[in-house]
Order: C-alpha cells, then sequence, then structure tokens
C-alpha cells in the first residue's frame, strides 16, 4: 500500500469521481422525478465514494503509523509530510486531511436521516445537513488534491493532480445553490470566477507552467459533457426501472453541468494572456471577468434572466476582482503544496 | 502528453462505468417504495362559477416541511386548464417546480389524475398566498387562498448551521493555514 504511492492515491481520486457522478444524477433526481429513499442508486455512488475514500485514507495511516514505529521510513510521496495524531498515529496530511472530511461525511448523514424524520422529502438542496455533507465531501477531494501534489516528479502524479483538482472544482460548484438570487451583482457568476481562478492558479503555481492548467480545464470540460449526456438519460432510465413518471414541467436540461463553468479555458487564456507578471493576480482577474461575462450565458439556458447592461457591468467588474482575490489565493496555494515536495521539480506533467 | 491522455482516459472510464453499473443493477425498489399521497386536509376553494378543491397531506403546514399539495376542479382536470402563482408572505412569487415564467399546474407525480406539487416546502412561516386560475366551459376565472404556515419544526436554525457549517471552516482554516505557508516563498510562473 504504501511503497506504491499511486495506488491510494488513484483509489481515492476513483472515490472522489464516483462521489461526483452520484451527485450529478442526484440533483437530476430531485429536479426531474422527486421523491427518494436513502436506498437509491445515486446515493449508492454518493457513499461508495466516500467510503472508500475513508477507507483507503484510514488504511495509509494506518499502514505510515506502522512502518514509523517500526522504524522504516515511509516516502513523503505517499501523502505529504506525516503528522502525529492524538501522539499514537503518523498520518501522511493529504490522507489525515481526506479521512476527516470522509469521516464527517458518515456523521453528516446521519444528521441528515434524523433532519429528514423531521421535515419530510429533500425539498432543498441547501438545507443544513446537506451543506455539512457536500463540504465534507470538498474536504475530502482536497485532500486527493494534497496526495497527488505530494507526489509531484513520480509518473502518474501529473494526470492525477490534473484530475484531482478538476474533480475539486467541478463539484465544488455546488455551492452555487445555496447562494442567494443576484441582487446588482449576480452572487452566483462571480463565485464561478473566484473558485475557478483559485483552482486554475494553485495549478499554476505548483507545476510553475500553464501546461497541467489547460488539461485541468480540458478534463473538466471533458466531465462536464459526459455527466451532461449521462445525468439525464440515467434520470429517465432509473426513473422508468422505478415505475416513476417525470415531472410535468421537468425540462431534462443537466441540473450540474449546468453549474460548471463551460468557458473555464478563457479563465486559462486570461493566465496565459498576463504570464509574464509575478503573481497571478492581473491574470486572475482577466479570467475571471472573461468568466463573468460568459457564465451568465449558461445560466439563462435554465431560465436565469440575463441581467440588464450596467448591472452585468458591474458583475463582470466584481468578476475581476474576486478572479484577482481567487488567484491570488491560489497563487499561494500553490506555493504551500510545493512545501509538501521535498525535491524541486521541473513542471510536472 | 502521453501522460496527459492516460489521465483522461481513466477519468472517462471512471464516469463511464456508471452507465453499465446502471443498466445491470437488479431493481429491488418499486413504486410502492415511495409514499403514496396521503391527503389529511381538504379546502375547498369557488374559483368563479367552478369548485377546486385543495388537498394538503400534512397539516398544519410548517415552513420548510415538505409535503404534497393536490388540487382538483370538479368534474376533473381534463376539462380545465390550470394556473397557480404562489406568493410569500412578503409578496415575493416563487416558481414552485415550474420554468420562470410559468404559471401551468403540473400533475401529481404521484397521482397523475389530479394537479399538484410533490415534495415541496414553504420556506418562511407566515400567511402565504396561493391564486389559482381555472379555464373551463365558463371561461376563466381566478380565487386566491391564504395557506398559514407555522414556525419551522427542530432546532433553531443558527444552532442547525452551527453545527453544519464545521466542514467548512475546517476547509477555511485549512486553506488560510496553506495562504499563510505558501506566502513564505516568492511564486512565479514563467
Amino acid at each position: 500500500m504504501i511503497d506504491k504511492p499511486w495506488v491510494p492515491a488513484w483509489i481515492l481520486l476513483i472515490g472522489s469521481a464516483s462521489t461526483l457522478v452520484g451527485l450529478s444524477w442526484d440533483l437530476q433526481w430531485h429536479n426531474d422525478v422527486g421523491p427518494d429513499t436513502f436506498y437509491t442508486l445515486p446515493h449508492l455512488f454518493i457513499y461508495a465514494g466516500s467510503a472508500v475514500s475513508g477507507l483507503v485514507s484510514l488504511a495509509v495511516v494506518l499502514a505510515a503509523t506502522g512502518a514509523t514505529r517500526s522504524g522504516r521510513t515511509v516516502d513523503t510521496a505517499v501523502g505529504g509530510r506525516r503528522v502525529a495524531v492524538f501522539g499514537v498515529f503518523q498520518a501522511p496530511v493529504g490522507y489525515l486531511v481526506s479521512g476527516v472530511g470522509s469521516a464527517l461525511f458518515l456523521l453528516y448523514g446521519l444528521w441528515d436521516e434524523w433532519w429528514h424524520g423531521l421535515y419530510g422529502f429533500d425539498a432543498v438542496i441547501a438545507s443544513p445537513p446537506h451543506v455539512g455533507l457536500l463540504t465534507s465531501v470538498m474536504l475530502a477531494m482536497l485532500g486527493s488534491v494534497i496526495t497527488c501534489a505530494a507526489a509531484a516528479g513520480q509518473r502518474w502524479a501529473g494526470p492525477a493532480l490534473v484530475a484531482s483538482v478538476a474533480v475539486l472544482l467541478g463539484f465544488s460548484m455546488v455551492v452555487l445553490v445555496a447562494l442567494p438570487d443576484g441582487s446588482v451583482v449576480d452572487e452566483r457568476t462571480v463565485t464561478v470566477s473566484l473558485l475557478s481562478m483559485a483552482a486554475l492558479a494553485c495549478v499554476a503555481s505548483f507545476t510553475r507552467g500553464l501546461r497541467a492548467v489547460v488539461a485541468t480545464a480540458t478534463t473538466l470540460l471533458a466531465a462536464q459533457v459526459v455527466l451532461a449526456l449521462f445525468s439525464p438519460w440515467a434520470t429517465r432510465v432509473y426513473a422508468a426501472s422505478e415505475g416513476l413518471p417525470l415531472r410535468d414541467y421537468a425540462n431534462g436540461l443537466p441540473r450540474m453541468s449546468l453549474l460548471m463553468p463551460a468557458t473555464l479555458l478563457l479563465g486559462v487564456a486570461g493566465l496565459a494572456l498576463a504570464r509574464r507578471a509575478r503573481t497571478s493576480v492581473l491574470g486572475g482577474a482577466l479570467g475571471g471577468a472573461a468568466l463573468a461575462a460568459t457564465f451568465p450565458l449558461q445560466a439563462a439556458l435554465l431560465g436565469v434572466a440575463l441581467q440588464p447592461p450596467l448591472q452585468a457591468a458591474a458583475t463582470i467588474a466584481a468578476g475581476a476582482l474576486l478572479g484577482a482575490v481567487g488567484a491570488s489565493v491560489g497563487d499561494r496555494l500553490g506555493g504551500a503544496l510545493r512545501l509538501l515536495v521535498p525535491a524541486r521539480t521541473r513542471e510536472v506533467v | 502528453m502521453r501522460r496527459l491522455a492516460a489521465g483522461l482516459v481513466t477519468l472517462g472510464l471512471l464516469l463511464g462505468f456508471a452507465a453499465p453499473a446502471q443498466a445491470a443493477t437488479a431493481q429491488t425498489a418499486t413504486a410502492q417504495d415511495y409514499t403514496p399521497v396521503e391527503i389529511v386536509h381538504q379546502e375547498v376553494l369557488a374559483v368563479g362559477p367552478y369548485e377546486l378543491t385543495v388537498g394538503f397531506s400534512t397539516w398544519p403546514v410548517r415552513a420548510q416541511q415538505s409535503l404534497d399539495f393536490t388540487f382538483e376542479p370538479t368534474g376533473g382536470i381534463d376539462r380545465f386548464t390550470g394556473t397557480l402563482v404562489v406568493a410569500s408572505p412578503s409578496g415575493e412569487e416563487i416558481n414552485a417546480r415550474r420554468p420562470p415564467g410559468l404559471q401551468g399546474l403540473p400533475r401529481h407525480p404521484r397521482q397523475p389524475d389530479v394537479w399538484g406539487l410533490d415534495v415541496f416546502a414553504l420556506e418562511e412561516p407566515g400567511d402565504w398566498t396561493f391564486t389559482l386560475g381555472l379555464d373551463g366551459d365558463q371561461g376563466p376565472a381566478t380565487a386566491t387562498m391564504t395557506v398559514p404556515v407555522l414556525e419551522q419544526p427542530g432546532p433553531p436554525l443558527g444552532l442547525s448551521w452551527l453545527i453544519s457549517t464545521v466542514p467548512l471552516f475546517v476547509i477555511v482554516g485549512l486553506l488560510a493555514v496553506a495562504v499563510v505557508g505558501g506566502g513564505r516563498q516568492p511564486v512565479r510562473t514563467p
């Protein structure tokens, strides 16, 4: 297990991908069909993904603790530096983060079950237990990114890092549903700018180049297209097999895919245009503005009205500002991830 | 580049394996696993010359609690077209399971012989306003009914949010530590 760093890292990534597929399918189900029990296929994908993540994290922590106690060295390519937990465990930081996220997910699953007993079937996505569940998953996915980054320089680590950031960024877009509908500035759109530029700048600063950033945006676009085809189809087939009709007015549009920015490559272009600058802030502003200008066109597919010109301009300006903030944070996060890698490596993809 | 392609293919497979798994899974659940519509309270509303029965699967209604609503005109839904506008106590209109701007009444998915809203929650306590429209052989008519909604059940929302935002604070704390740590070295992108 810990002799081959790629094995637990890819298992963790598969768990994350399974949860992303499950969430996309589950959102579509609630949108187009309605009631569910705990025992549905979308839930199986979500919970199995989390269980896989939790179990592999626990296995790595126990194996690393055992190895350290018996005096063997554990490669930092396995989840990064080790952190002493309770004075007993020697937990590689990436697997500690993913393990804590997965454990919290189970606790919030119980909280969610109790909540449903009180409130009935899911009527909204942004209920308190759901926010707890979704942010726990994001924490586990963050752990997955750390485990891939810690192995920088190994052949498998580049593609794995790209995939893990794409999965985390794609999944994180679910936070948009918890945001209020627009006022002067469209909060959902500027949040897309913030999160997207943070993720892209993080990859850029970690790999000291843009190839991996292009790969990340392309990977998310591919996942977005696959989920857009899969989720409505799977929902129709599953509803038919359960003997449940689709709701009147269900339009079958891919709910989760439409939350992900299809123009993420414009964010990469922003970073590319300003790559001579010392930091990613200018690139973040350009990319953030481009995303803020284009995302509302995608939201319009869901029936969200386009803002009048003055408010659209305010949204683009706020997108530029938050894109700059996101890129600045992402820059530093990339720097923090580099601290996990003992030897200085060239571009890792 | 080849490694990148391999990574992309792997992710594609990860997403794609869901389809055969979905198709191959034996179905154990049936529609009977889902709660049938059980109406515990009814109100009869005069809409112009017509009569409309509004049913509730929970009564009294509490904020954020999901329930089923049914709307049945005397004579059956086939003889009418129906519309519904739902307004919150503050007067804000909500979409009620339809794309923005559409007001047509959907059939209840688990009881298609009546109109209805399934698994539907009214978010805030207070007097909600349902404006119902019917268009039948005696022309169009509308009527308004008030749906009183009590306070939400369970613990205070503030406490629920406090419990539920722990992972969010963990993420923010982790990122804050990383941002401070990551700032200790100059970062350049070539």
